[in-house]
């Protein structure tokens, strides 16, 4: 159910109203929950499995953590195994369940049905790691459990086929007979190896909230049906923005204030959106994937058209999505963060990673960049940390070695560009606008290897951009125009000229253009890039 | 409701509007998408001469097949039906109401309702939601037993099958087995069926934009090596010339010079053993009765012409059961005394294909008609 179909309409015109009425009573958060999980359920109803185990125990994690003290204490775990002497009734309780399912799912793994034998494996795992949990006390245990659990999800699903395949190539080439198969062997039940969609973002989503609740930056969700809410709240489940349970969880305890601006801003935002993706995200697509689906065919001016497209149908799609979201969580009184800040006005790389995917740059920031060490421990030690943050950016983006090289050029653009903003001649003499074009030029750059096909394809593109002849790139004018009148709506916006796009007439008539617009020349529809990730 | 006092939300462009700037946004869209339409039809030039019928390129044109039935005379009678009507192998001149009209000795008497590749599931649809115009009229309605010959043909197969005009057939029921579009394109096409601005955004992208949307019209290749894309370089709006195209003069696919033009028996296919389908089971045949239900609830005068279909594509085995659904259909038309005609055979050498008559063989069926009583005096009555 995209947010840009009527079947999401229809679905909107159920839950909102739904929504409202219920506002009186206690209900109208399991309606939510309940709209969410349809929501997920509409693209494969087994994919809630997964939403609602990782969901479940998390908030069983947290709820175990809660019982374990803050700081380390010497457990005398010898009376724990032998007396069952625990101090606390409810890590009695999860030891003596854990250790019990345990055993139970070794028992399924060594003689169950053969199908789920690589899944009981998994769960024994987990449920040792809680079993220990339980008997050490330990905060630090749960949170592992959370991350393995949460990652191991991941892994499986989004990088388990990549690793394989590259496995088997290592092996083939040192010529080992060892091959190992394919992961969907292991699927139980024969289920099909699919990857969820929005699987990045809930479990990261979910995982934020315990690492700040083992670090004290959140209280304990006690309400389920919240927690449920706060993962899988439909409007930025599939693609963010990937929210933190300080600013979204306490906007579930009671319900929003009902006020006119909900709507005209909800509706404001929705539209925007909308026009992101239908009019011009869906619309560049089409120039973007005629050149890079065939890269051979085409010379160096169409292969760089196509790739300052690509720039700007990414963000039209994803920044699209994530005002959508934001529209109809606003339609709903929520607040969601703002993921994107016109990213192409970027004057340094730290600065557009500041305006773009503002939910995931900053959780790298909280979750891997600082507890690396952040820029504390010297300029080696900064670099080193920068690298592997936007290394793993770039694997979280997909299981292929070209979005490996984009996180890396990302990272090895960032160094460049902080060592150039430590001169003075750079930061007081260059003009602003030669910085832009100078990001936006390496960002776009980086862009190819992120849309390539493959990684054959993004060094065929870079070569045949450096030594191809020129040819008209034979790219619609009417896309250029609109391109055009949004960079340039953007440049507006962060001048002094602010003030003209704040009068009536612009406002209603940009609006009326847009849905105008929409009706006559939409590109169709199509899913959002992001989904994928 | 509160007016203010919601939390603040960053935006981070200007579009963000007040309830008052709203309500003025909806007051143009609203001015624009209710006159916006019937405007066009006074600007937009559209030649109905004679024997006019709706452009092969333009048959998914739902909204100029309406504009067409709002300038229908009272005494028009409208033939209905699908490309036997419409003439797959024929010119304007070789049609069915041409040559009715040029035997009844009256110009544009007769005028051709029919659409190039409709079937009675689609011919439903597009009078119901198209054919309002034709409330009154007098009707001739062509039964054509083909959509019956085959589940494939009744699309009552459960195995996904693509087909024309699927627009018109019904979204959610009945229930369409072979028909697999998604809930996002069913309802899209019932807000554009009920909604005339967005039929009218369609006849746009028929008529000037080669049947696509105008972005993809932009990027249109024109084949050649390397591709050549033409397009992106013309100004969209300099497409739309407020002609409606007629029909081109020179049509290398049909008329009596078209290769195309000649009996069926000179492709040595041979005949055909059909699977006919069951009267009681066929979703073909259950659309047919409800748009004469449609048609009979509008006031219109309905006479049905069953065929004739070409019984000698048939292999010998397989005519009773032909014979069969055919005297069942002439049973409930008899039943719900609605006036009817089924015209002889036609010879072979008249037919080009299983339903399809040549020029000639339309013009046999026109005198045929004009001579048969029940025609006749259908046409007496007011």
């Amino acid at each position: 159910m995209l947010f840009h179909t009527w079947p999401f309409f229809v679905f909107l015109l159920i839950v909102l109203p739904g929504f409202y009425a219920l506002r009186k009573t206690q209900l109208w958060l399991p309606w939510l929950t309940a709209a969410s999980y349809f929501f997920y359920g509409w693209w494969n109803p087994y994919y809630l499995l997964l939403v609602v185990y990782s969901t479940l125990l998390d908030f069983c994690l947290v709820a175990l953590m809660d019982h374990c003290p803050r700081t380390g204490q010497n457990t005398d775990v010898l009376s724990r195994l032998t007396g069952l002497r625990f101090d606390n009734r409810v890590l009695k309780v999860a030891f003596l369940i854990s250790a019990g399912t345990t055993l139970s799912c070794l028992a399924m793994a060594f003689f169950g049905p053969q199908t789920l034998r690589p899944t009981m494996v998994v769960f024994s795992l987990i449920l040792l790691l809680m079993t220990l949990g339980a008997l050490y006390s330990s905060r630090k245990i749960w949170l592992l459990i959370s991350l393995v659990n949460n990652l191991a999800l991941l892994l499986f699903f989004k990088y388990a086929r990549f690793v394989v395949e590259n496995l088997n190539a290592a092996f083939a080439s040192l010529h080992v007979s060892a091959r190992l198969s394919d992961p969907s062997t292991l699927m139980p039940f024969g289920f099909e190896y699919l990857l969820p969609v929005g699987i990045s973002f809930f479990t990261f989503q979910s995982l934020s909230y315990t690492i700040d609740f083992y670090l004290g930056n959140v209280q304990r969700e006690r309400n389920f049906v919240r927690f449920a809410t706060f993962v899988c709240f439909f409007p930025q489940l599939m693609a963010g923005p990937i929210e933190r349970a300080k600013h979204l969880l306490p906007q579930f305890h009671q319900f929003p204030t009902v006020c006119l601006r909900n709507f005209t801003d909800g509706a404001s935002l929705f539209l925007v959106g909308l026009f992101k993706k239908l009019a011009l995200a869906n619309y560049l697509s089409f120039y973007v994937e005629r050149v890079y689906d065939n890269p051979k065919a085409f010379d160096a001016p169409a292969l760089m058209m196509a790739t300052f497209a690509f720039a700007w149908q990414i963000f039209f799609d994803f920044s699209g999505y994530t005002d959508m979201a934001r529209g109809v969580a606003k339609l709903m009184g929520f607040n969601l963060i703002v993921n994107f800040n016109n990213p192409y006005l970027a004057t340094g790389l730290g600065d557009f990673w500041s305006r773009w995917h503002i939910g995931l740059s900053s959780w790298f920031r909280d979750y891997v960049y600082i507890p690396l060490g952040g820029n504390r421990d010297g300029v080696f030690k900064t670099y080193r940390n920068l690298f592997l943050t936007f290394f793993v950016s770039g694997i979280w983006h997909g299981a292929n070695w070209t979005f490996v090289i984009w996180g890396t050029l990302h990272a090895v653009g960032i160094m460049i560009t902080r060592e150039l903003e430590r001169s003075v001649f750079y930061r007081e003499q260059v003009p602003r606008l030669v910085k832009q074009m100078g990001v936006f030029l390496f960002v776009c750059f980086a862009w190819i290897f992120f849309r390539a096909n493959s990684l054959h394809d993004a060094l065929l593109i870079v070569n045949r951009l450096a030594t191809s002849p020129w040819r008209d790139p034979q790219i619609p004018a009417l896309m250029l125009i609109l391109v055009a009148l949004v960079w340039l709506y953007q440049f507006g916006y962060e001048s002094r000229f602010r003030k003209c796009l704040q009068t009536d007439f612009v406002r209603v008539g940009t609006a009326v253009f847009m849905v105008l617009y929409l009706c006559l020349c939409a590109s169709g529809g199509g899913a959002f890039i992001y989904f994928q990730f | 409701m509160k007016l203010s006092d919601s939390p603040e939300i960053p935006f981070v462009n200007e579009v963000r509007l007040s309830l008052r700037q709203w309500v003025v946004v909806f007051g143009i869209l609203a001015f624009v998408v209710t006159l916006t339409p019937a405007l066009w039809k006074k600007l937009e030039r559209f030649e109905t001469g004679l024997d006019y019928r709706i452009p092969y390129v333009l048959s998914k044109d739902y909204w100029l097949y309406e504009r067409r039935l709002q300038r229908l005379e009272p005494t028009n009678i409208v033939m209905l039906g699908d490309s036997v009507i419409w003439g797959e192998y024929v010119l304007t001149n070789g049609t069915w109401s041409h040559f009715l009209n040029q035997e009844a000795g009256v110009a544009n008497l007769f005028v051709n309702g029919g659409v190039n590749g409709l079937f009675p599931l689609a011919l439903e649809g597009l009078i119901r939601c198209y054919g309002r115009p034709l409330s009154r009229q007098k009707v001739i309605l062509h039964c054509n037993v083909l959509w019956l010959t085959s589940p494939k043909a009744d699309l009552s197969t459960d195995k996904e099958e693509p087909f024309n005009h699927a627009a018109l057939v019904p979204q959610f029921s009945p229930r369409i087995p072979c028909y697999r579009a998604d809930a996002s394109e069913r309802l899209n096409v019932i807000v554009e069926r009920n909604v005339a601005f967005f039929a009218w955004v369609s006849h746009l992208q028929s008529t000037y934009f080669e049947q696509q949307s105008i972005p993809k019209w932009t990027l249109a290749e024109a084949g050649g090596d390397p591709p050549l894309y033409p397009n992106g370089s013309r100004n969209p709006i300099s497409q739309i010339t407020l002609v409606v195209p007629p029909e081109p003069q020179e049509d290398s696919q049909r008329g009596p010079q078209s290769s195309r033009h000649k009996p069926w028996s000179t492709n040595a296919t041979g005949t055909t053993r059909f699977e006919w389908v069951d009267l009681d089971r066929s979703l073909q045949w259950h659309a047919f009765q409800r748009l004469m239900a449609t048609l009979r609830g509008r006031g219109n005068d309905v006479l049905v012409v069953l065929g004739p279909f070409n019984e000698h594509i048939m292999a010998a085995p397989n005519r009773p059961a032909y014979r069969k659904v055919r005297a069942d259909i002439m049973r409930w038309l008899s039943e719900n005394q609605i006036p009817h005609v089924a015209p002889e055979l036609l010879p072979s050498v008249l037919y080009a294909d299983a339903s399809h008559p040549l020029t000639e063989g339309y013009q046999r069926l026109a005198t045929q008609l004009l001579t048969d009583a029940t025609f006749r005096n259908w046409m007496r009555s007011k």
